[in-house]
């Protein structure tokens, strides 16, 4: 009896044994992080999808040449800044000091809101030298298109951040943040930065 | 993880964001770099992964987070190089593919 007792007590103290959260995190982060891997299933789909299409194509424009290498540095810098300036948003927030939590969402909101006009910049370039969908003067019909679906898919998600982050900050400077609700929305916005080095990397450079 | 254990790490912070800076200009400088095709392919991923795996340890505090929670994480990269792998294939020996992109 007491044997079958202290197993029992010896599988609920497991990680996977019911008696505890396996993951060891609030269940209001933990949907943020299953929302991050699903979101970055589909970024995966569409970096593969265009890797695959780069490969099949004879050729491939040279996109430091087609594209504007400053303001897509320049860019990648804000997105990284604004990244680093929301985890001090989160530390701060952690530490109950609102004051400076609002304060650093609102650089966090400047960033991508400064990227957002470049990227705004770049497409209507883009387009005003002929790109759409279907066709690019660059010859190979893919590069357009894979642009306009891996970066429209990529701002429309800092778009979406902007939002939500604009939402915390509201509730921060009315007092009724929590600081599990920052730490979700830069969870958020980290992947989005984590999602930009990899377009940088593979759309830009490579 | 009690989520009162470790002060706020706002030098971190700031060490990381100068070495992402860092990596940046070295992604920039590989972009621009005379190299075969395959190197820069293999130096850019390498420099991807060092920045999103410092973006995900600091930034995102993984580094404080149950190990569990953090082999979650390599779910979407370890599915993305099995799709690679199943397609890559595909773009190779074809001429039909060449073809439909004309």
């Amino acid at each position: 009896m007491d044997a079958s007792i202290a197993e029992q007590q010896r599988i609920l103290a497991s990680d996977w044994g019911g008696g505890k959260s396996p993951f060891g995190t609030s269940w209001s982060k933990f949907m943020m992080w299953i929302f991050i891997i699903s979101d970055a299933l589909t970024f995966a789909g569409f970096l593969v999808a265009y890797g695959f299409m780069r490969s099949i194509s004879p050729e491939w424009p040279d996109q430091t040449q087609v594209f504007d290498m400053r303001l897509i540095t320049f860019m990648t810098f804000a997105l990284i800044s604004s990244s680093a300036v929301m985890a001090c948003a989160v530390g701060a927030a952690r530490a109950g000091d609102a004051k400076a939590a609002f304060k650093f969402l609102v650089l966090t909101i400047g960033g991508g809101i400064i990227f957002l006009g470049c990227q705004v910049y770049e497409w209507s370039h883009f387009i005003g030298e002929g790109a759409t969908l279907t066709s690019n003067p660059w010859g190979v019909a893919q590069f357009a298109a894979s642009f306009f679906l891996i970066t429209g898919f990529h701002g429309f998600h800092v778009l979406s951040g902007v939002f939500i982050l604009a939402v915390v900050a509201i509730r921060a400077a009315m007092g009724k943040y929590s600081a599990d609700s920052v730490e979700n929305a830069g969870l958020y916005w980290h992947f989005i930065d984590v999602v930009w080095v990899f377009v940088f990397a593979f759309f830009y450079l490579m | 993880m009690s989520e009162h254990a470790h002060p706020v790490g706002y030098k971190q912070y700031l060490k990381t964001w100068f070495w992402l800076l860092v990596l940046t200009l070295l992604a920039l400088g590989m972009g621009y770099a005379p190299l075969g095709a395959g190197l820069k392919a293999f130096l850019l991923v390498t420099v991807t992964l060092a920045k999103i795996v410092l973006i995900a340890m600091i930034f995102m505090h993984l580094q404080f987070e149950k190990l569990n929670l953090v082999m979650l994480t390599f779910a979407p990269l370890i599915l993305a190089i099995i799709l690679l792998a199943f397609t890559f294939p595909e773009t190779r020996g074809s001429a039909t593919h060449v073809l439909m992109l004309r």
